[in-house]
């Protein structure tokens, strides 16, 4: 298959990308190059892991039209999870890391399954789980940092390099890269899709919208493990706070993206752009020593522009439509009457 | 003739309430093209969705070339060589053409989508169609005739045995038609056996061999060769008595009158083009159009859901400004009785009190806009009576009551509100024949009460039967208009001609 | 009071005593369930219930949480939804604290200028949700993060201690009096009942009236039912939006002020803990998610009983992230119960036409009805 962007869409990767670059170099200006120097670059795409994750996590249940609250909550408890076990139980750090995605999958499914069989709203399972994990996330670390020292090896990959890229973000990449991939050439994917985009017909194609909900739910939850895992591995220690502030920049970066709330799309490199930008604006924020509540208002405020400038433009388009075929209308009609006059002139 | 390829047997299907399917048979032979005829609501679209899985059965049996077979789900009877097109659009709108067409069995190659094989795989089934239009666009840039063809295309992709064409051509064109014909004869010249539900007969007359016929969810005619019975026995048959027995009384508009809702040479943000029309206090004005020709959106337009962009609208002579239906009832008494009752209608989950009673609230409101129930409850009691809505009492929810109670539930509420001009929308759709009849006579005694109504339906019929005008429309513009004359015969000549005058063909 | 208002609440008051219907309403097992509770707790640990020092604060959450709830159950009666409901009330209470601090002004005139505050940040949300048609889930959850970062930034650029703390005369009296306070002839009120409740009582009871007995509650409630519907019968379904958020606005900035003045001191982490809790009371009472129902005297009980696990919890000395891990429990298990409820109550709709009911359930959270 060709591989060609809708109109649209690559304008909108567009304006992304300019976004990006335009904000760098604002930044690096700014910060008197200081920005593009190895440390903070490090820095920056250390950082940039999380929200990548975290909003494939996001997309992956917009892409059935549902949505996944408990993203951060997953994570949370899957890091303070495996640091307990590691810190206080004992156990290999690798496994400490293997549990993160374990516990990721195994919370996702609960959600799909509750979903699934209750029937209840998406919103609401995600809530409540949301909830019991928070209290779980508490009850395991309580008040404590976990120190990052109990599990050396595991933090030694976090503040590895690959390529003069951190290691945890060549791991995002590949996250993204695989989800992408499964997206476009599996039929899995290709059915949480449909399902997404019409339950009804994608019910007579032999599809199992059941099955679509669970899975999609399921992917989410593993790939908010993995964040968790990064979060795990990158971080100095681990306490109650981690994921604690993934809500918004799960949805920022699939919206922005470019990603249908209704359901039918993904969008991997526009969420993938998306975090740059979110990561950006915490970038500046530091840059120009702002509170850290600046960046909530930034990007809700970005959201809500890019939701209403979207629909404003659907408006607009079939607005435009209408007034083509009644262009058209027009001219059919009034076609005739010039067949006529045309005629009267030539028989003078 | 063959043996039968598919056989369904005594097949019984009720809701709550309805016996959808009641001891329903039909059997299709292969080599052959058999229609399924019915009136709306006769339970064909059911019967259907029993062939192909999507629903199950009460009772009874279906064979497939003589094997029993319980279909569960749709993919079950896609195995089994039972290609569907459904009445309603079912599509994947935000995948591409060839995807859509292969999605119940998609080419895979190590495990992989094989997409070069879905384009390739999908470009046949288009051949087959002689569909010119390249496998990789959005579904989402198609025209719903265009989906149609789609949607058939698809219905040829797997190894398909028996097809069943809910509809076909409802909304594409006749060159379209034509085409979409000549595959069907050469299935049926393959082997294959057709079932084809129309409401068209001319179509069916030219095409079918034989026939089933539908009414009330009971057959009527089993298994019929089609030579043997002519046009108007059909209908007799389908309605269930003679059509004559309605007798469109005396009718007389008083043309002196000015009309109280005109349009001049109206552009809308709909896409209509240079509409001009008018209707008289007392007339019954009816908009007729095949699917797509853009009546509703015209109506929207008149309600303020869609701009008028060039040419007057005019209320009792005054140019009007209507930005919502809330304007169009309160400032120029202006109701508008919508097409789909359940979606837009009625409230499914509210009672009879709210429902009806949902327009005047703003009359009944006593200070501080509180309303008083007793007050709410007689206004919605006389409506009840007068329309004779069958309710156990005013307490009942909306979804419990037949399509027919609804949609007076539905009208109930506009001439609660007392409107001077009614624009009702394809009022008996999925509606019996009996309140049909008591349909017909409730507008007839608006009309005479003095209320211009605005008509809109697709069923030529009833057009000729209630209105005193006929205004065609075609492709968002208006065709012209006609005086009816009452003689069906002439009148649907008059009628089509017009539609085909303005449309050579897309 | 019979605050349960919708057509099918009608339908089922009109059946006189029924006595299996009235057993199986979600209402009736609230107020079984915590029958049994103030039971247990109070024969576990006979000082529970005891004077002043518990009931008071006691009834002074429930009050709170109650207008919380129906500052949730006002948008939930439109098939919408309000994620920012706990950032719009510490709003409300900056405008307040604002009018305290630093305008210096009198208390009831403080309050309205926090309520107008509510108001129109709720108002802004519901046009902009009636406006785009995005669904309110994306807009509420955005707003709510644009305040997250506003609220902060205003206290510590206006107050030294990132809290206004001044207290005009009557705050006192109504965010901690009891009516030990009010005395009449000599004879002085209980202890136990802090003067809050009559406020609160009031709005109950209006908003109840508003849905029961008024045509903009009729109007709202058909909204949520079906907006197209609803706009297809003249009805000003943008204008009922924005209404409704306002109102939820208003409300949010209400529970939010009252919780100031029970503390003493207004501060941007005013309102954190509302919004899991909104959800709960009119969701364990009874209220659809989908809209068109509602019941405030369920938001009541549901709030009564959350809070009352709550300090069942405290007492036997439970951590607070076990209550985390309980709501999260009972909403999950009010759910089922309430989509059992909501099946049953559908089914005699699935009358067929030409297309029997074959469609699947609505497409979740994010079928706001505005989106429709």
């Amino acid at each position: 298959m060709k591989l060609k962007l809708p109109a649209s869409l690559g304008s909108q990767y567009l304006v992304l990308l300019a976004t990006i670059v335009i904000g760098a170099v604002v930044l690096g200006i700014s910060s008197g190059g200081n920005f593009f120097g190895p440390v903070s670059m490090q820095t920056f795409f250390q950082f940039l892991a999380v929200p990548i994750l975290i909003g494939l996590a996001q997309m992956i249940t917009l892409a059935v039209g549902q949505l996944n609250l408990a993203i951060g909550a997953i994570g949370g408890v899957s890091a303070c999870l495996a640091a307990v076990m590691v810190a206080d139980w004992g156990f290999n750090p690798w496994l400490g890391a293997l549990v993160c995605l374990v516990v990721g999958a195994v919370a996702g499914l609960a959600n799909g399954i509750l979903v699934v069989v209750t029937k209840i709203n998406g919103f609401i399972v995600t809530l409540a789980t949301m909830t019991v994990l928070l209290g779980v996330q508490y009850a395991l670390v309580n008040t404590r940092t976990i120190s990052a020292d109990n599990w050396k090896p595991v933090a030694a990959l976090g503040k590895a390099s690959v390529l003069g890229l951190p290691a945890i973000f060549v791991i995002a990449i590949v996250v993204a890269v695989l989800v992408g991939l499964a997206f476009k050439y599996t039929t899995t994917g290709r059915h949480l899709l449909a399902s997404g985009d019409n339950e009804h017909a994608a019910t007579l194609a032999g599809i199992s919208n059941d099955r679509s909900l669970t899975i999609a739910h399921g992917a989410s939850g593993l790939i908010a493990g993995f964040a968790g895992f990064v979060s795990f591995a990158s971080l100095p220690g681990v306490n109650q706070s981690v994921g604690g502030d993934w809500l918004l920049s799960s949805f920022a970066a699939p919206i922005i993206g470019g990603v249908s709330l209704t359901g039918g799309t993904v969008a991997v490199f526009g969420t993938v752009l998306a975090a740059f930008v979110v990561r950006l604006v915490d970038s500046a924020r530091a840059e120009f020593q702002l509170a850290p509540a600046w960046v909530n208002l930034v990007i809700g405020a970005v959201i809500l522009g890019t939701v209403a400038l979207g629909r404003l433009r659907e408006n607009r388009e079939s607005t435009k439509a209408g007034m083509l075929r009644a262009r058209v209308a027009t001219h059919r009609i009034n076609a005739p009457h010039m067949a006529e006059t045309a005629a009267k002139e030539a028989s003078l | 003739m063959s043996t039968p390829i598919l056989q369904a047997r005594n097949v019984t299907k009720t809701y709550p309430g309805v016996k959808a399917l009641d001891n329903v048979n039909l059997t299709l032979a292969g080599g052959e093209i058999h229609a399924l005829l019915g009136e709306n609501g006769a339970g064909k679209s059911t019967l259907i969705k029993y062939l192909t899985g999507v629903h199950t059965a009460d009772s009874g049996s279906l064979l497939i070339s003589g094997a029993e077979q319980t279909f569960s789900n749709p993919s079950e009877s896609t195995e089994a060589g039972v290609g569907v097109v459904h009445q309603e659009r079912n599509v994947i709108r935000e995948f591409t053409v060839a995807e859509n067409i292969v999605l119940s069995r998609t080419p895979k190659k190590f495990g992989f989508i094989d997409w070069k094989k879905v384009n390739s795989e999908a470009s046949r089934c288009l051949a087959m169609l002689d569909f010119d239009i390249d496998p990789s666009t959005p579904i989402s840039k198609l025209s719903s005739a265009q989906i149609q063809l789609v949607e058939i295309a698809r219905a040829l992709y797997t190894d398909t045995k028996v097809l069943l064409l809910d509809e076909p051509t409802a909304s594409i064109s006749d060159a379209e038609a034509a085409k979409l014909f000549k595959v069907i004869h050469r299935l049926k010249d393959d082997g294959a056996a057709i079932l084809f539900v129309s409401h068209k007969l001319d179509e069916v007359y030219a095409h079918c061999d034989t026939v089933t016929v539908l009414r009330d969810g009971k057959t009527v005619l089993s298994d019929a060769a089609l030579a043997d019975h002519p046009h108007d026995e059909i209908v007799n048959i389908m309605v269930g008595r003679s059509l004559a027995s309605l007798v469109t009384p005396e009718r007389s508009v008083n043309t002196a009158v000015d009309p109280v809702l005109e349009l001049r040479n109206v552009t809308t943000t709909a896409g209509h083009g240079g509409i001009s029309l008018d209707v008289r206090p007392g007339e019954i004005l009816g908009l007729y159009g095949l699917v797509g020709a853009g009546r509703t959106e015209l109506a929207h337009a008149i309600l303020g859901r869609e701009r008028i962009t060039e040419g007057e609208l005019l209320v009792n002579g005054k140019p009007a400004k209507i930005r919502s239906v809330k304007d169009a009832l309160h400032d120029y008494g202006i109701g508008y009785v919508t097409e789909s009752r359940k979606e837009e209608g009625v409230f499914l989950d509210a009672n009879i009190t709210r429902n009806i009673a949902a327009t005047t609230w703003g009359k009944l409101a006593g200070p501080l806009g509180v309303v008083k129930v007793s007050d709410e409850r007689a206004l919605v009691e006389k409506y009840v009576q007068e329309l004779g809505i069958r309710i156990s009492s005013q307490d009942q929810l909306a979804g419990q009551l037949s399509g027919g109670n609804q949609q007076k539930v539905s009208l109930a509420k506009w001439l609660a509100a007392d409107p001077k001009i009614l624009i009702i929308d394809e009022p008996t759709i999925g509606i019996d024949v009996r309140t049909k009849r008591s349909f017909y006579e409730l507008i007839w005694g608006l009309a005479d009460q003095g209320l211009a109504i605005l008509l809109i339906s697709s069923d030529l019929a009833e057009m000729i039967t209630l209105a005193d005008r006929i205004a065609v429309m075609d492709s968002f513009t208006l065709a012209g208009t006609v005086e009816n004359t009452r003689h069906y015969d002439s009148m649907s000549q008059d009628v089509i001609r017009l539609i085909h005058a303005k449309a050579p063909s897309h | 009071m019979s605050n349960e208002t919708s057509p099918a609440g009608a339908a089922k008051r009109r059946q006189g005593i029924d006595f299996k219907r009235y057993l199986t309403s979600p209402q009736f097992f609230l107020v079984l369930i915590i029958v049994v509770l103030v039971g247990i707790i109070g024969s576990a640990k006979p000082n529970a219930f005891n004077g002043a020092f518990v009931i008071a604060p006691l009834l002074t959450s429930v009050a709170i949480f109650t207008i919380v709830g129906l500052a949730q159950m006002m948008v939930l009666s439109i098939g919408q939804m309000n994620i920012a409901v706990g950032n719009m009330a510490a709003f409300g209470a900056m405008f307040t604290g604002l009018a305290f601090d630093l305008w210096k002004m009198p208390f009831i005139a403080g309050l309205l200028v926090g309520l107008v505050a509510g108001a129109l940040i709720g108002a802004l949300t519901g046009w902009i949700i009636a406006k785009t048609g995005v669904n309110s889930f994306i807009v509420t959850l955005a707003m709510s993060f644009a305040l997250l970062g506003l609220i902060p930034t205003v206290y510590t650029t206006l107050s030294p201690g990132s809290a206004f703390t001044a207290k005009p005369e009557g705050m006192e009296f109504l965010g901690r009096g009891t009516f030990l306070d009010v005395c009449m002839a000599g004879y002085c009120g209980p202890a136990a009942i802090p003067v809050m409740v009559v406020p609160v009582l009031l709005v109950v009871l209006l908003v109840g009236g508003l849905y029961s007995k008024t045509k903009l509650g009729r109007e709202i409630l058909l909204t949520g039912a079906n907006i197209k519907a609803a706009e297809l019968s003249a009805i000003p379904t943008n204008k009922r939006v924005v209404l409704v958020h306002a109102i939820s606005g208003a409300l949010a900035a209400f529970a939010g002020i009252l919780l100031a003045t029970s503390t003493g001191s207004f501060t941007p982490a005013i309102g954190n803990e509302f919004m899991l809790q909104s959800f709960l009371g009119p969701i364990l009472g009874g209220t659809l998610l989908a809209g068109g129902y509602i019941s405030v005297t369920g938001t009541f009980l549901g709030i009564t009983l959350a809070l009352l696990i709550r300090r069942g919890l405290e007492l036997f000395g439970a951590g607070i992230e076990m209550l985390n891990v309980f709501l999260g429990l009972i909403l999950l298990v009010a759910l089922s119960a309430e989509r059992i409820r909501t099946v049953r109550r559908r089914k005699p709709a699935e009358l067929p036409s030409e297309t029997p009911p074959d469609q699947p359930a609505d497409r979740q959270a994010l079928s706001s009805g505005a989106t429709a």
